[in-house]
């Protein structure tokens, strides 16, 4: 038992610190990718390149007032950055960087995940309710009813992978594909990864998706009334929990640490990198869909075809396993 | 326009310049008439363009633009409003646009639109809504026949003489003037 | 001692408390603005909603009126150009023209012919500089961050273009009561003559990359329908009443300046939604871009300023006259009447925004927050022009 403790403990303390250089990096990707997207440069005079910005943001948001709006809840108001930032460091641990590198190697690392991503909803509707504020209220509203609908196609693609693999532990999935990518589960369940990949997007509040922020109809949402260290919370919980999605879903469909010559850990990261790169890329090229139309293309699409896709799969893997 | 408003009481009817005046016709309605030609043109199908007003000696000439999409040329419709309580019947109820200009004219002059349905300041600020900027000191003021355009007179009223020219270079048909020395109230 | 009233008894000015007389109920009342993102300046909805159900919606203006018909009452008509350019700055050569055009008319001075080009030409480049804003900040509005910086990189060399005659960037008072202020000198027109072909460049891109894009295609089609009978009822004009079908330009209908030899078409769109209103304003980059081309060719030479132009302190004679030009938003009236005095005896602004604004009443009834956001941006509204 101390050994697991032990090991916890260090997975703990190496998410928390890469955690924050995760904030650091993807400040400087997004602003940099959106500048050059946008025909600028992005951040420039902040280091060479601007790749101290980060840094600078970073002390921003520290050194501001921490102050909120007069009748607001004070337990709710501050509750809720900090419970849509603690519980993601959790969903760290059960990701297999490595062959046999991961901090909790248990048979449920995935219900794991799903389970507590789930407190992320808890925690924009609490700081939406909390900022006593109209626009607050309804970026929370709808920031409750997109992450609920998008969390059934999540579960029912990566069920469909686990299916497959057998079980529900990142590390025997990832164990179960090759080294090559036409070993990895995205050829076996391209439908499940394309329909992850968009619920992902609807999870985090990403771009096309991001209505409970849609700064031009809502002022900003559900984090309207936040400001320095709260928003800022708030901000590093939405890259996290983009790190989260995009490692599950190399762990699950794009061969987790598998890959030729590189060391396993380099590899995760590269691929990590890229599903980010993509989240980034749609942000800044698409408008923003309307919520009906959301919640649509969830209930008439994405639901559907993540229930069709279960089906067969676990129809062919019954049929692989009496043959 | 005359076969349009035909049946209505008309004060004054006139063919401007459009080239010169900027439009085809020039009617000075009494009040009670307003609505009614509104409605004729509604049906012929004119559009509405601006409802504004003038603070003359004989009182605030309240003027709406009307043109058509087809047929070119404008249309203004007259209505003067007496100093002391200018009330005018509104169109609101057939030209929808026509209730932001009536809020914006009661704004600055002080008309007050009988029938809007939503007569609050529009521009003013609520606090200063009896500023009425536009209202001229009585010293200031123009005769209408000064300063509105005159044009061929098709049809004027006996009794009506606001816009007869005091004192004619050429004489014409509409413009008489013993009569136009002759004070009406 | 004073008694600071708690934040439940401070319940909402004038306006909301005169909205709230109405409201249903168990409905949310939200006020859109006057800070907000995506209201094109300072405009105030008050909204009453239902979810995410606009149940009733009312505009609240005022909070730029500057009182420029006041203003028209003590400065000469001269003095008064510069404050064009401030009513509208999205278009505001169109603004100039309208105002100068009925001084024009009023005393009957004759603009020489080149004079006539020049203002053809600018108030062209001035009305690309306006719709590539209005693309830029409408893709905003609805979530896309990309493409307001490809339209301002455009706008940049309008923007560089139109300083050169006029000095300004943005709010021009370029054009005089007979004329235009200065010449378009060889440099000015070599850059409009590279800017045109780079212009039709980009536009293919914009269609690919915007206009095509099937989520903005789901955002603006079907939301929005504006009869044109509706149009008829509140005056609106321009690109609105052009998207609901009926083809009402001011440059074809009641032709002002050397329009009528121009060769040009007036793109309108049988849609009535938001995505005809889109399709209509794209089609008339194109449009300008003609115009421009075929001016820069049969301009004639000649001075660009009437001999005997009026001066600052010259009296209008007595009279009154109406003249109405096709602005980016519509049509832009200026009705003057004048006793021969010193100013002018009264000056009405007539803002095709205003017309077009208050449609939005009754277009947003029962639409969603998200869609009442598109048809307010696909009305193109300038805020100064609407509140004067």
């Amino acid at each position: 038992m101390p050994a697991e403790l032990i090991r916890i403990l260090i997975g703990l303390v190496a998410v928390a610190v890469s955690v924050g250089l995760i904030g650091l990096v993807m400040v400087w990707v997004e602003r940099k990718v959106a500048g050059h997207i946008q025909r600028r440069p992005g951040p420039f005079e902040v280091g060479p390149n601007g790749l101290l910005q980060p840094l600078a943001d970073a002390l921003k948001l520290v050194g501001k007032q921490l102050f909120m709006p007069d009748k607001a809840d004070p337990i709710l108001f501050w509750l809720a950055p900090v419970l849509s930032f603690l519980p993601v460091l959790l969903l760290f641990l059960p990701l297999p960087v490595g062959d046999g590198l991961l901090a909790l190697d248990i048979n449920l690392g995935l219900l794991l995940i799903l389970a507590f991503s789930g407190l992320a909803v808890l925690s924009l509707l609490l700081g939406g309710w909390a900022s006593n504020n109209k626009y607050g209220l309804l970026g929370a509203a709808r920031a409750v009813s997109q992450s609920v609908a998008y969390e059934i196609p999540l579960l029912l693609s990566v069920l469909a992978v686990s299916f497959v693999a057998g079980s529900l532990n990142l590390a025997e999935v990832v164990k179960g594909q090759g080294t090559w990518p036409w070993n990895w589960n995205i050829m076996t369940q391209p439908l499940a990864f394309l329909i992850y990949m968009v619920s992902a997007l609807g999870e985090t509040n990403r771009a096309p998706f991001d209505l409970p922020e849609a700064e031009s109809e809502l002022t900003a949402g559900f984090h309207t009334e936040y400001s320095g260290m709260g928003f800022g919370l708030f901000f590093l919980a939405e890259y996290a929990n983009m790190v989260v999605v995009c490692s599950v879903a190399t762990a699950l469909f794009l061969g987790g640490w598998h890959g030729p010559v590189l060391p396993g850990p380099v590899w995760f990261v590269l691929k990590v990198s890229l599903l980010m790169l993509l989240m980034v890329f749609l942000r800044w090229t698409y408008p923003r869909v309307r919520f009906d139309q959301l919640l649509n293309i969830n209930w008439k699409w994405l639901l559907p075809l993540a229930v069709l896709n279960l089906l067969a799969t676990s129809f062919f893997v019954k049929l692989a396993q009496t043959w | 326009m005359d076969a349009l408003l035909k049946g209505l009481a008309v004060n004054y009817l006139a063919a401007c310049d459009f080239s010169k005046a900027g439009k085809s016709w020039q009617v000075i309605l009494p009040a009670a008439s307003l609505v009614k030609a509104a409605e004729r043109l509604h049906a012929a199908d004119y559009f509405i363009e601006d409802v504004c007003a003038l603070d003359c000696e004989e009182g605030f000439v309240v003027t709406y633009h009307f043109a058509h999409f087809a047929i070119p040329g404008r249309v203004a419709l007259r209505v003067v409003a007496p100093h002391d309580a200018p009330a005018v019947p509104s169109i609101a109820g057939i030209f929808h646009g026509a209730e932001w200009h009536e809020r914006e004219t009661r704004d600055f002059h002080g008309v007050v639109f009988e029938g809007n349905p939503n007569l609050i300041p529009l521009l003013m600020d609520p606090d200063m809504a009896d500023c009425f900027p536009l209202r001229k000191e009585p010293k200031s003021r123009a005769k209408m026949r000064d300063v509105l355009e005159a044009g061929q007179v098709v049809h004027c009223d006996p009794a009506f003489d606001l816009m007869t020219p005091a004192a004619p270079p050429d004489a014409s048909d509409a413009a008489q003037a013993p009569a136009g020395d002759k004070a009406t109230a | 001692m004073t008694h600071t009233p708690l934040l439940e008894q401070v319940a909402g000015d004038f306006y909301t408390n005169n909205f709230a007389k109405n409201a249903q109920e168990g409905s949310l009342i939200l006020n859109l603005g006057p800070q907000h993102p995506s209201t094109h300046g300072v405009l105030r909805v008050i909204v009453e909603m239902d979810g995410e159900y606009v149940l009733r919606a009312e505009p609240v203006l005022g909070y730029l009126h500057r009182m420029h018909e006041k203003m028209a009452e003590v400065k000469t008509a001269a003095q008064f150009i510069p404050n064009m350019g401030r009513v509208d700055y999205g278009h505001a050569l169109g603004w100039n023209w309208a105002f100068v055009g009925a001084v024009e008319k009023l005393a009957g001075i004759e603009v020489p012919e080149r004079a006539e080009y020049v203002r053809v030409i600018t108030c062209e480049l001035n009305r690309l500089a306006s719709h590539l804003l209005w693309w830029g900040a409408y893709l905003l509005d609805l979530g896309a961050f990309t493409p307001i910086m490809y339209a301002f990189d455009d706008r940049e060399k309008l923007l560089d273009i139109l300083q050169i005659p006029t000095g300004s960037r943005l709010t021009y008072s370029y054009y005089r009561i007979g004329g235009v202020a200065e010449d378009l000198n060889e440099d000015c027109i070599a850059r409009i003559r590279e800017f045109i072909p780079w212009m039709r460049s980009r536009l293919p891109m914009y269609k690919d990359l915007v206009s095509d894009n099937i989520i903005l295609r789901k955002r603006i089609e079907g939301v929005g329908v504006i009869e044109p009978e509706a149009c008829r009822r509140f005056g609106a004009t321009g690109p609105v009443i052009r998207g609901s079908g009926i083809a009402y330009d001011i440059r074809r209908s009641d032709p002002y300046s050397v329009y009528p030899k121009l060769d040009f078409e007036i793109p309108t769109s049988e849609l009535m939604d938001a995505r005809g209103r889109y399709d209509v304003r794209i089609a008339e980059f194109e449009q300008s871009l003609r115009i421009i081309e075929q001016c820069l060719d049969m301009m004639p030479e000649g001075e660009v300023l009437v001999k005997g132009a009026p001066k600052p302190s010259w009296k209008a004679p007595k009279g009154e006259a109406y003249f109405a030009v096709e602005g980016a938003r519509g049509k832009i009236g200026v009705y003057l009447a004048s006793d021969g005095g010193k100013t002018l005896y009264r000056t009405k602004l007539r803002a095709p925004g205003f017309c077009n604004l208050s449609l939005f009443a009754e277009v947003s009834r029962g639409t969603i927050l998200a869609d009442a956001v598109a048809i307010l941006g696909s009305l193109d509204l300038i805020i100064p022009e609407i509140d004067r």
